[in-house]
């Protein structure tokens, strides 16, 4: 009886191992990619349309051919927006044996991760993550195709100085890697301007009662108040501040563009402005990808645009370098300019674009629209 | 376009809160008195004021506190017959919530108006499927793990606090949703102003109904025949059963009990703070069993006096201090209390259970 238990186990332990080898072979004819994101947790509506719009760019490379003879495999994993979580996920891609990593979205979940991807030499370019510190680490072979905090947070507050004339104004952020990035440069470009910045504070981003932080703002004075956050707790911010009798601008970064917000701000939502990239919806570049999109998944996020963009970059430049080596897919991405949904994209030595396109959107009838 | 005016001073420095320098300010210049740290500027030529929290924040911590109370009264109520933590307690709460909400969207579309009665009902129906859910983690979680060790409902509870967080997560919604604006639109408007801050109609409705809630409850465990029950219960289950009291179902009552009071405190919540999300629970249930602790687990007005304590530290932390400091200071203050009484402010028995 003993015996037949051993031997029992060892066949298992056999099959076991075999599967594994057979796993972890890699597969000659297929490009593996990585994309790592956040569709669950407070943030997966706007992350998960990153993703969406990723997948339909591989799609459609797949449709004609694949990139270098090979078809494109996809690897999706959810951080669910959380570092310990990227952390593991970035670990799990690199064992795997992709490529390159789209991703991630989250600030803070891109610059725990990016040193693991960066020690296996595998390519990062994040669609979403805004925070200067994730190109500011050094890492050769990672790009961000979207506008830093830094640029954001210039347009926010030289508008809030510059254009409203405002001398005071009250920053809040959710203390993660995004938020208080972004709060801190809208603060610093506004006091170099000459403003004063009376409240400077941080949330946790599970809190969604603000009114004792909207006490001190309304006894404090300020003019406008700046929140740098994402959607889920934008809407509700927003909501409080105007109950509380406070009829000052409400200015956001682009954590805060998600039709949740829209939701829950309702149809009366006025004097909300926010800072994102271009308009996309009425660029005739965008119109192909607009309709196949919303046949697939309804309507977009705001986030579809860059991962459809992230990914299409991604590969046209391993077609141009002739391999998937990050080295060289890294060298062709800081030369090449590459036509995009948003316009020609380049990337500088740092892996930043090489010229953002960050402008002002605000909210009108339930819909985000440029600020005029 | 010409360049806006320089404002005065400019710069933030000095407005930011710097703990040592304010330590210093407070304790080595016995002169000055204590004031708010956060607008005024430190400087030697402008008189030092005692700048007393505004009434809003007052207020505001006051309703938080409020909430905390009434969902601390499940918890306490709990420990006080089962000697368990039911840490499935704050689900309750979110259940509460959601339920609320499609219920105020059904109510909605079949009645054709948006008026506060639809508000009661749909209250009604959440105080209804939050009772149900505690009856029947009661029946599922707990009862056959009634004798057993300790430890085995606590991580029964957990772990049933696990599995409803992730099926709302799962299967009703991942991010968090909208409470209908008709209705929360008619309580939010402005009752009276005072001295420019605006004081919601919300506001007192959440601080009254907590209030009358928690004295109904009161009453009903001192001065009625199950209530006498609930408390022979709490003193010694055999000797109840052996007086005639059906304790099975006392005990179930007190799940039915705490539940209802969760889900009212939900749907209030849920209006105040305008969304409903899948991990209400967790945060608000969190606290307010910090409250039924601070309180005294397992005493009444405890759990009632320590949700107002902690409600409104959260609020006076964060005018004097900042809102990064308002959770260190709670537990700070929840661990010199339990230092000093370990039991709790009006704590009878010596929490040792778990």
């Amino acid at each position: 009886m003993q015996r037949h238990i051993i031997h029992t186990l060892l066949v298992v332990f056999i099959a076991v191992a075999a599967g594994l080898t057979g796993c972890s072979k890699s597969s000659d004819d297929h490009l593996k990619i990585g994309i790592a994101g956040v569709r669950t947790g407070t943030d997966g509506s706007i992350g998960g349309a990153m993703i969406n719009g990723s997948i339909i760019a591989v799609d459609e490379w797949n449709a004609k051919g694949g990139v270098l003879g090979k078809k494109v495999e996809l690897v999706i994993r959810d951080d669910e927006g959380k570092p310990d979580k990227a952390v593991s996920v970035a670990r799990e891609l690199v064992s795997n044996g992709v490529a390159a990593v789209i991703g991630h979205f989250n600030s803070g979940c891109t610059i725990p991760s990016s040193p693991i991807y960066n020690e296996a030499k595998i390519l990062q370019i994040t669609p979403g993550s805004t925070n200067p510190k994730v190109t500011e680490q050094g890492f050769p072979a990672l790009f961000r195709i979207i506008g830093r905090d830094d640029q954001q947070g210039t347009i926010a507050a030289k508008f809030m100085r510059e254009k409203l004339g405002l001398t005071k104004i009250a920053v809040l952020h959710d203390k993660t890697a995004y938020g208080e990035g972004f709060a801190n440069e809208v603060k610093k470009t506004f006091l170099a301007n000459g403003g004063q910045v009376v409240v400077f504070d941080g949330i946790p981003r599970t809190e969604l009662d603000f009114r004792a932080n909207i006490a001190v703002i309304k006894s404090s004075g300020a003019q406008a108040l700046l929140w740098g956050g994402m959607y889920s707790q934008s809407g509700p911010l927003y909501l409080q501040l105007r109950q509380a009798g406070l009829d000052i601008p409400f200015v956001s970064g682009n954590g805060t563009i998600d039709p949740n917000f829209l939701d829950a701000v309702g149809a009366s939502a006025s004097n909300i402005y926010i800072t994102f990239g271009p308009d996309y919806e009425n660029l005739p570049a965008a119109q192909p990808f607009i309709k196949k999109y919303r046949s697939l998944y309804g309507k977009e996020g705001a986030y579809s645009v860059y991962g459809y963009d992230a990914a299409n970059v991604l590969l046209e430049a391993i077609q141009a370098a002739g391999s998937a080596d990050a080295a060289k897919v890294a060298a062709v991405l800081r030369e090449k300019t590459f036509n995009t949904v948003l316009g020609p994209v380049g990337f500088d030595a740092k892996g930043d674009l090489k010229q953002s396109n960050d402008i002002l959107w605000t909210v009108k009838d339930s819909k985000f629209v440029p600020a005029p | 376009m010409s360049p806006p005016p320089k404002a005065k001073d400019g710069g933030t420095e000095r407005n930011e809160w710097n703990p040592w320098r304010n330590l210093k300010h407070i304790f080595f210049n016995p002169k000055k008195k204590l004031r708010s740290f956060r607008n005024q500027p430190l400087e030697k030529d402008i008189k030092p004021t005692v700048s007393l929290p505004p009434p809003d924040i007052i207020l505001g911590g006051l309703v938080r506190g409020s909430i905390y109370g009434l969902v601390a009264l499940g918890y306490t109520m709990v420990y006080g017959i089962l000697g368990m933590i039911n840490f499935a307690h704050g689900e309750i709460f979110m259940i509460g919530m959601f339920t609320c909400v499609f219920a105020l969207g059904l109510l909605s579309t079949l009645l054709s108006t948006t008026t506060l009665v639809n508000l009661l009902l749909a209250t009604l129906v959440a105080m209804i499927f939050s009772a149900a859910f505690g009856y029947a983690n009661e029946r599922i979680a707990y009862r056959r793990l009634r004798k057993a060790h300790i430890l085995a409902p606590l991580t029964s509870a957990i772990g049933l606090s696990i599995i409803l967080q992730n099926f709302v997560f799962l299967t009703v919604s991942k991010d968090n949703i909208s409470f209908p604006r008709v209705y929360s639109d008619q309580l939010n408007k402005v009752a009276f102003t005072l001295g420019g801050v605006h004081f919601n109609y919300l506001q007192f409705t959440i601080l009254g109904t907590s209030l009358v809630l928690m004295a109904a409850l009161f009453f009903f465990i001192h001065r009625t025949r199950l209530g006498i029950a609930m408390r022979g219960t709490a003193q010694d289950q055999l000797m109840a059963s052996l007086v005639g009291i059906p304790v099975n179902k006392i005990i179930a009552l007190t799940f039915v009990l705490g539940s209802s009071l969760a889900a009212v405190a939900g749907v209030m919540v849920s209006m105040y703070q305008s969304v409903a999300g899948w991990n209400s629970g967790y945060i608000w249930g969190l606290k307010a069993f910090t409250a039924a602790v601070l309180g005294g687990i397992g005493n009444i007005p405890g759990a009632v006096l320590g949700g107002l304590i902690i409600g409104l530290t959260e609020d006076i932390t964060c005018y004097y201090f900042g809102s990064n400091w308002r959770n260190s200071v709670v537990f700070l203050i929840l661990m010199i209390v339990l230092i000093i009484r370990p039991r709790g402010l009006l704590g009878e028995r010596v929490a040792d259970k778990v």
